[in-house]
C-alpha cells in the first residue's frame, strides 16, 4: 500500500505530451470512478479499456495516493491498492465516485457516430447500439435532437457484397471531372460512406492504380467471373482522393472570388489563398478536368474573375457558347 | 508538471467536496502542492488551473461569498459535475465502441467521451464512414440538448434560432429550428456559421411535440430560400437522363422521349442553387419553362460567352 506521509514529487508524468496536464487529468477523472465501481480490475484490463500503455497507467496509479483532500493526512488521501496479481482497488475517493459529465463535443461525437452507423442500410435498428443511443441521448437531454441521414445508393448492396467476397466486376461509371461515361474492370476492396456519399475503393485495371468511385455514379455492375487478386497493402484509392488530389501537370487557375463566392475556397482544395480588400479572396486551384472548370466558372459567373491564365477564360466562354447553342437550336414552340 | 497535475486533481476534489464556495485565499491555504506566495503569481496560477478545468468541462462555479465583502468564491456543484448513471450493458458499451471506430469523427472527442462511459469495451471495427465536424457543432448540439436560444452570424446576418436539432445530410451538418426574427422554420449549415455561436439561458423554449429535425432540412437544396417557389421544367438529354432521374426520382419525369431524353419538373425556390444544379449538367440539359427562368439562364450564359473578348 503506497501512502507517503510526506509529500514528495516523484517526477511523475514525464511524457510531456500535454503541457497543460489536461489530457491526463481527464483520464484520471474517468479512471478513478471505473476502479471504484469495479474493484479488483487488473492493470492490463485498465490499460486496454482506457487505451493507454501499462506504464503510463501505472504512473496514474502512483499519482493518486498523493492526492486527496486537505489536510492531506492518511485518512484524507486516496488509497490505492495494487495486489501481487495486478488487481487494483481504490478507497477514500468518494467525491470521484461518478465520472465527469460529457462535454458537448464528446456527446455530439458519440451520438453522431452511433446515429450514423445505425443509419447505414442493413444495420440492426433495435440492437444494443440503438438502446445505448437512447440511454445516452436521454442522459444528455438530446433525445431525437440529432439525426444522420445515410442514403442508400442503387448498387450499394452488390458492391458491398463484391468487396466482401472478393468478386471482380466491370462497372459503367460516370466520371464527373471529365464529364464522360466509362467502362472499367475493377477489383473491389472496400465500400464506405464519406462526405454524404458512398464510395467504392478498388483497384482499377484501366488506370492500373487504386481509385475511389462514387457509388451514385456507378451506372451498372457486371461480374466478370474472376476472383480478385490480392494486392499487398492495396487500399483501393487514397482517402485523400475523397477530395481531389492535384497532379503536378494539372492546369492551375488563379481566380478572384467575390465575397458571395468566397465559400469556394472552403469547399474545393486551393493551393494558394490570399485575402483581398472588401471580402474578396484570390485563390489558385488545380483543375482535374476541363468539365470541372467549366462547371465551376459557369456556376459562379461574375463572382469568379479569372486572373489567369487566359486559357481558363477561353474555356469558360467556349463552354457558355456550347450550352447556349442548345438553347438556340431548341427554341420553345 | 506532475505537481501541477497533482494540484489539479486536489483542486477538483476540494471544490467537489466543499459545501460552500471557497475563496482563493482559503484554497491557497489548504491546497497542496501549494500556490505561489506572491499574490499576483498565485492568481495567475489559479486562473490557469481553472481554465484547464473548464476546457475539460469541469463546471467550476464562481459565487459571491456572504460576509466577505462580496469576495469571489469557487466550488463545483456535484450535480453539475457527475455524469448521470446511464445503466449501459456490456453489449451496449461495446456497440458504442464499434460505432466510434466505424465512424470516427474527425477532430472530435468520441474516445474521451467513451472513457467516461466505461472505456473501450471489446474490439473496434474497420472504418465504414467518415463524418467531418464543424467547429460550431458542439455548441449547436449543446443548445439543442439544453433548449438554449442560439445567436450566430451567418453569411453576414445575425440569426436567432430556437434550435430543435442537428442533422447531417448531403455531407453537411445543419442546425434546424425556429428562426425567431422570421418566425419560421429554418435550417442553417453549421460549417457556414461565422465564429462561435452564443447560447442563451437553458430551458428557454420547448420544441413542438414530435419534432423530426431531419424534416427541416429539405431533401432538395433548390427549395431553400425566401422567394416564391416556381415549377421549372428541364430537358435532359439521353446522355445524362438516367443520372438525373436517379437523383430526382422517377416522379419528377413528365415526359420520356424516343431519343432517350427526358423532361423533368422540379420546384425551385433558390434560383442560384437551381442554376448551379442545371449548369452542372453543362450542355446535357436546358431549362424549358418558365420563360423568365429560361431567359435568366440564357442571359447568365451570354454574359460569360462574351467575357473572353470583353476583357480584351
Amino acid at each position: 500500500m503506497a501512502r507517503p506521509a510526506v509529500r514528495v514529487g516523484l517526477g511523475l508524468g514525464m511524457s510531456g505530451r500535454n503541457a497543460s496536464g489536461g489530457a491526463r487529468l481527464q483520464r484520471v477523472l474517468a479512471l478513478v470512478p471505473w476502479i471504484l465501481e469495479h474493484p479488483g480490475v487488473s492493470v492490463a484490463e485498465l490499460a486496454e479499456r482506457f487505451e493507454v500503455d501499462a506504464t503510463e497507467l501505472e504512473r496514474d496509479l502512483e499519482l493518486l495516493p498523493m492526492c486527496g483532500l486537505p489536510p492531506y493526512t492518511a485518512d484524507r488521501l486516496i488509497d490505492v491498492y495494487v495486489g501481487d496479481d495486478g488487481a487494483v482497488s481504490i478507497r477514500l475517493a468518494e467525491y470521484f465516485e461518478r465520472p465527469l459529465r460529457l462535454t458537448p463535443a464528446e456527446g455530439v461525437a458519440l451520438v453522431a457516430a452511433g446515429r450514423a452507423l445505425l443509419a447505414v442500410p442493413g444495420s440492426d435498428r433495435s440492437g444494443p447500439l440503438a438502446t445505448a443511443l437512447a440511454k445516452l441521448e436521454e442522459a444528455v437531454g438530446a433525445t431525437g435532437g440529432l439525426a444522420v441521414q445515410v442514403d442508400a445508393a442503387d448498387h450499394l448492396d452488390r458492391l458491398r457484397e463484391a468487396a466482401a467476397r472478393g468478386d471482380q466486376i466491370e462497372i459503367d461509371y460516370y466520371s464527373s471531372a471529365r464529364d464522360e461515361m466509362t467502362t472499367r474492370v475493377v477489383d473491389p476492396i472496400r465500400v464506405f460512406h464519406a462526405l454524404g456519399a458512398w464510395y467504392l475503393g478498388a483497384w482499377c485495371h484501366r488506370a492500373q492504380d487504386g481509385r475511389l468511385f462514387r457509388i451514385d455514379r456507378v451506372r451498372a455492375v457486371r461480374p466478370t467471373g474472376e476472383r480478385v487478386e490480392v494486392r499487398e497493402g492495396a487500399s483501393g484509392g487514397d482517402d485523400a482522393d475523397l477530395v481531389y488530389r492535384p497532379a503536378p501537370d494539372d492546369l492551375r487557375v488563379r481566380l478572384r472570388l467575390a465575397p458571395e463566392a468566397a465559400w469556394v475556397a472552403e469547399s474545393i482544395p486551393v493551393e494558394e489563398r490570399t485575402e483581398r480588400a472588401r471580402g474578396r479572396v484570390d485563390v489558385v486551384i488545380a483543375v482535374s478536368g476541363r468539365a470541372f472548370l467549366e462547371r465551376l466558372l459557369l456556376s459562379l459567373g461574375p463572382a469568379a474573375e479569372v486572373l489567369g491564365p487566359p486559357e481558363a477564360e477561353a474555356i469558360r466562354a467556349e463552354a457558355a457558347r456550347r450550352v447556349l447553342a442548345h438553347y438556340a437550336e431548341a427554341r420553345r414552340p | 508538471m506532475s505537481e501541477r497535475l497533482e494540484r489539479l486533481v486536489n483542486l477538483t476534489a476540494t471544490l467537489l467536496d466543499t459545501r460552500r464556495p471557497l475563496s482563493l485565499d482559503e484554497l491557497a491555504e489548504r491546497l497542496e502542492p501549494s500556490y505561489p506566495e506572491d499574490k499576483s503569481a498565485r492568481r495567475r496560477a489559479f486562473e490557469r488551473d481553472k481554465e484547464t478545468m473548464r476546457e475539460l468541462g469541469i463546471p467550476v462555479s464562481v459565487e459571491t461569498i456572504d460576509g466577505l465583502g462580496g469576495e469571489a468564491g469557487y466550488r463545483i456543484h456535484p450535480d453539475a459535475y457527475y455524469l448521470p448513471e446511464l445503466g449501459l450493458s456490456v453489449d451496449e458499451l461495446a456497440a458504442l465502441h464499434v460505432a466510434i471506430t466505424a465512424v470516427p469523427l474527425e477532430g472530435a472527442d468520441a474516445r474521451a467521451g467513451l472513457r467516461k462511459l466505461g472505456g473501450a469495451q471489446g474490439a473496434g471495427v474497420p472504418q465504414l464512414a467518415h463524418l467531418e465536424v464543424a467547429p460550431a457543432l458542439p455548441d449547436c448540439f449543446d443548445a439543442v440538448a439544453r433548449r438554449r436560444v442560439l445567436d450566430f452570424e451567418y453569411r453576414g446576418d445575425i440569426r436567432r434560432l430556437e434550435p430543435y436539432g442537428v442533422v447531417h445530410k448531403f455531407g453537411h451538418w445543419y442546425v434546424v429550428g425556429r428562426d425567431l426574427d422570421r418566425d419560421a422554420p429554418r435550417a442553417f449549415r453549421v460549417d457556414r456559421i461565422d465564429g462561435a455561436p452564443v447560447s442563451g439561458a437553458p430551458s428557454a423554449f420547448e420544441p413542438p411535440p414530435d419534432t423530426d429535425p431531419a424534416r427541416y432540412v429539405r431533401d432538395d437544396p433548390l427549395s431553400y430560400g425566401e422567394e416564391a417557389p416556381v415549377t421549372a421544367t428541364v430537358l435532359v438529354l439521353a446522355t445524362r437522363a438516367a443520372l438525373v432521374v436517379d437523383q430526382l426520382g422517377s416522379d419528377a419525369v413528365v415526359e420520356r422521349r424516343d431519343d432517350g431524353s427526358v423532361i423533368v419538373s422540379l420546384e425551385v425556390v433558390n434560383r442560384e442553387a437551381f442554376r448551379t444544379w442545371l449548369l452542372e449538367l453543362l450542355e446535357h440539359a436546358q431549362v424549358l419553362t418558365p420563360v423568365e427562368l429560361r431567359d435568366e439562364v440564357i442571359e447568365w450564359l451570354v454574359r460569360q460567352s462574351a467575357s473572353a473578348s470583353g476583357s480584351a
